[in-house]
């Protein structure tokens, strides 16, 4: 399943962005290039060939783990990616914790105080997370918070006069809490609240009113009243009994909502300026950089179905339903 | 049931994940392209040392580069890197657009133009020992002219270099190329280490490696490059020329320009580039800042399709229709905030070869609409193609556009991405197009060959698809003969014909301010070497 996806994304990926009209000859040979050395170029970027034997040299490529090297950097797209992934995966998996820790607890509150001032809160707070797009808010936050109040920066991973962790994961706070380099650990750290938080918002939004109608209807189910009859405390029931149940449906939205927040990625990196994947990506687009788009959406589109098996597990997992 | 119900949602959501990837990055192709450089970022903080220490700058820019190899890049936005970390033969005599000696100590050319030979300084070395000499010349040229990427083009005249010892070297010519010496200053003439084919990969003659390092006997070289975050200089150890004050020079990468100002207000980046004109008039009032302003080279003009456009513009009188029909201090005024001349012919101000007295069309529109009236144009709809490449465009195609309605003529304007503007200019798919052009040499070839010769058409410079047997005659000669005087004369000659058939639209050249902290000292502005810092002569107090 795993390959059929993504031979389906490649193919997708592949015609539209070589039938849309520009080319990368062009865009490389600088502003005012010759006829020939656009002809050159474009020979030995391989772009004269025809597209159906284009799209085949890069299947192959791809079956053996090669990416292409980029037409804009000149390296090869894997090490690219591989350099700006670490810094796009610190960034989602920041979030992704947020949303949960936030999202779920905000959740069950709204459902088991509903209709109460708390439930009307989490309502305006997730309506204002599916509403407002991540841009606007992301550059809220920094005018309040950098320009406005100063306390926290609006950009970058580190303080570049910081000489960075050394290299485990590539994640800079594990990185830095590993190796014993504290001052990068706080600096990072610091650097991620604003962007983590802005990429969290709509996935937060969108748990609370997932798990606030699951507990809802959980919370309504004749066990639950058997359980409340049976003298069970109340707390011990939404945590053991509601909570369990109402995750299983949640769960398809969380993992969904990873695949989300990698995509989200793109504009939450380009609005901090977090050198991540996204930001790569969208300079590769400006330039027509063919191989490092590609690269960037077979990796995208790899890490979903990655989530969707993982969800998949995890249902089997949590319902017994499934299991049997 | 469930496993139904389960198997149904699965493909669903196979579907679904297919759908958001394509769709991101469709979406993408065809939305987040189109942004331009310095518009839609925000970001930052900065080296916390950067205020206090004298001995280190902080640049501060809009975009990451690409690659960073002489023989293969074409950005300005490189060549801030590479220009220090390499020398060249010759180099920009100060603020000046003439050349003067650099690895050279002199030059002597044949006397049909074809041969040049140049003496080496000697004793000059590479980093890693390899000596900057005759060999090093040869290798350097030759490596250019075998990758045969965008700066090749610029050498089109060479035929063979020829190492005569270590410390002379010998260029022929396939004809003879007045410009030639002043090429031999820009980015692109930078001289190699040859110890690069080690890290050749592939038969890339080093493309890979030196697109992420320099090799060149500049004062600094690149230690660092976090990629997406910064790039850092520190001083070459083997730099034969005076000690640079300034030890370690960050270019930190931040995409938004209010965020750049904020840091430089703060004093925790020394320059910043790409904050719009329209703030730059209030910051300059700021303490502590300074706003460097001087005439550049980057002109801002619109191309008139006359070869493949709509058939009206074939017609003389129509095309000067149009270059009465502009309101060029009004559009100077909205796009540049004031901070631009109008051009007079297409040779701008401090280039040699331009004309003061020449002929420089003003905004009458009484006289376009007389014009359009001789010429038999009753209604006239013409496309304006553009894209957000600069900035000031979108509001610059409104500007024209209301500009010419007046006289009568419709515009539909047709905005694209960068990529597509440049495939349309070069298949001639419009009437009218806005462009920028910047020359990459300090001769007027640079206009007016590129512009008018029918050689040229498309995207190697003649936009207009323009042709004039008479104007191809004078500039051809003007290129070839190396009397500067007799060139001067050829190029005004041919000047007022272009005025006056008005293949483009001369607007404006562009003014380059820079913010910059007022405890950096040194800095000069060559025309030439736009975005380029002289590191070496800069301090900071």
């Amino acid at each position: 399943m795993l390959v059929f996806v993504l031979f389906g994304v490649t193919l997708c990926t592949f015609f539209m962005s070589h039938v849309i009209p520009g080319d990368p000859a062009q865009m490389m040979a600088g502003p005012h290039a010759s006829a020939d050395t656009i002809r050159s170029i474009r020979r030995q970027l391989g772009l004269d060939r025809p597209l159906w034997v284009q799209y085949g040299t890069y299947l192959w490529g791809l079956l053996h783990g090669d990416l292409g090297v980029s037409i804009r950097t000149q390296q090869p797209v894997i090490h690219d990616l591989a350099a700006f992934f670490p810094a796009t995966l610190e960034l989602v998996l920041y979030a992704f914790l947020l949303a949960i820790v936030t999202g779920i607890p905000l959740g069950v509150l709204a459902a088991v105080k509903r209709n109460t001032v708390w439930d009307y809160a989490a309502r305006v707070v997730s309506l204002g997370g599916v509403s407002v797009p991540v841009f606007w808010s992301g550059l809220v936050l920094i005018l309040l918070f950098y320009a406005r109040l100063g306390w926290l920066p609006a950009s970058g991973r580190l303080d570049p006069s910081l000489p960075p962790p050394p290299t485990i994961t590539g994640l800079y706070t594990v990185d830095s809490a590993l190796t014993g380099y504290w001052a990068d650990f706080f600096n990072s750290l610091w650097h991620l609240v604003l962007p983590a938080v802005t990429l969290s918002y709509v996935q937060l939004s969108i748990i609370v009113r997932q798990v606030r109608s699951s507990m809802l209807e959980v919370l309504g189910k004749e066990f639950i009243l058997t359980g409340r009859a049976n003298g069970l405390g109340r707390g011990f029931l939404i945590v053991r009994y509601a909570l369990r149940n109402a995750l299983v449906p949640t769960i398809t939205v969380i993992g969904l909502s990873i695949g989300s927040l990698l995509g989200g990625a793109v504009v939450t990196e380009t609005v901090f300026d977090w050198p991540g994947m996204g930001n790569y990506v969208v300079q590769s687009i400006a330039s027509l950089d063919f191989p490092a788009i590609m690269g960037f959406t077979v990796v995208i589109g790899a890490a979903y179905v990655l989530i969707n098996l993982v969800v998949d597990l995890l249902h089997y997992a949590l319902d017994p339903q499934i299991r049997r | 049931m469930k496993t139904c119900d389960e198997t149904r949602s699965k493909r669903k959501r196979i579907g679904l994940s297919l759908a958001a990837v394509c769709l991101v990055s469709g979406l993408s192709l065809v939305g987040c392209g189109s942004n331009p450089p310095s518009a839609n970022q925000a970001g930052g903080t900065a080296p916390a040392g950067a205020a206090t220490d004298p001995t280190t700058l902080t640049v501060a820019m809009p975009a990451d580069e690409g690659t960073l190899d002489p023989a293969v890049t074409m950005d300005n936005a490189a060549w801030k890197i590479t220009y220090p970390c390499y020398e060249r033969l010759v180099k920009y005599d100060g603020d000046k657009t003439t050349v003067t000696y650099d690895l050279a100590t002199s030059y002597t050319v044949s006397s049909d133009g074809k041969k040049y030979l140049f003496t080496l300084r000697e004793g000059d070395k590479f980093p890693d020992g390899t000596p900057v000499d005759a060999n090093a010349v040869k290798f350097t040229f030759d490596r250019l002219m075998k990758i045969n990427k965008g700066p090749a083009g610029d050498f089109e005249e060479l035929q063979a270099v020829k190492v005569i010892d270590p410390t002379h070297v010998e260029f022929d010519l396939k004809y003879p190329f007045p410009a030639f010496v002043s090429a031999l200053a820009a980015n692109y003439a930078s001289i190699v280490d040859p110890k690069v084919m080690e890290h050749e990969v592939n038969g890339d003659m080093g493309q890979s490696y030196l697109a992420t390092h320099t090799m060149g006997s500049g004062p600094y070289q690149l230690a660092e490059w976090k990629k997406g975050q910064y790039l850092k200089l520190t001083l070459n150890p083997a730099y034969q020329g005076a000690k640079p004050k300034l030890q370690t020079v960050y270019f930190q990468i931040i995409g938004d320009a209010s965020s750049e100002r904020l840091q430089l207000e703060k004093g925790q980046v020394d320059i910043a580039e790409g904050i719009p004109a329209d703030q730059l008039k209030s910051l300059s009032s700021e303490s502590g800042i300074t706003v460097v302003d001087k005439p550049s080279m980057l002109v801002d003009y619109v191309y008139l399709n006359v070869g493949k456009g709509n058939p009206a513009l074939k017609d003389k009188r129509v095309r000067q229709a149009i270059s009465y029909a502009i309101d060029y201090q009004g559009i100077i005024q909205s796009s540049q905030a004031g901070n631009a001349t109008q051009m007079r012919g297409p040779i701008p101000q401090g280039l040699w070869g331009h004309d003061d007295s020449a002929f420089q069309y003003s905004y009458q529109p009484d006289k376009a609409k007389a014009l359009l009236q001789q010429a038999g144009v009753g209604h006239l709809t013409l496309t304006l193609l553009y894209s957000d490449h600069m900035p000031w465009w979108p509001s610059e195609a409104l500007a024209i556009q209301s500009n010419l309605q007046q006289v009568g003529i419709e515009v539909k304007l047709q905005n694209v991405e960068y990529a597509t503007e440049r495939q349309m200019l070069d298949q001639g798919q419009f009437d009218l197009a806005l462009g920028v052009w910047s020359p990459d040499y300090a001769d007027p070839y640079m206009f007016m060959n590129f512009w008018f010769d029918s050689k040229n058409f498309g995207l190697a410079g003649n936009r207009a698809f323009y042709s004039n047997p008479q104007v191809d005659s004078l500039i051809r000669q003007a290129g070839s003969v190396s009397d500067q005087d007799q060139r001067t004369k050829l190029y005004q000659d041919a000047q007022k014909i272009v005025i006056d058939d008005a293949p483009y639209v001369y607007l404006y050249q562009k003014n380059y301010m820079l913010p910059m902290r007022t405890n950096v000292h040194g800095f000069v502005y060559n025309p030439m070497l736009e975005q380029i810092y002289n590191l070496a002569e800069m301090s900071k107090s």
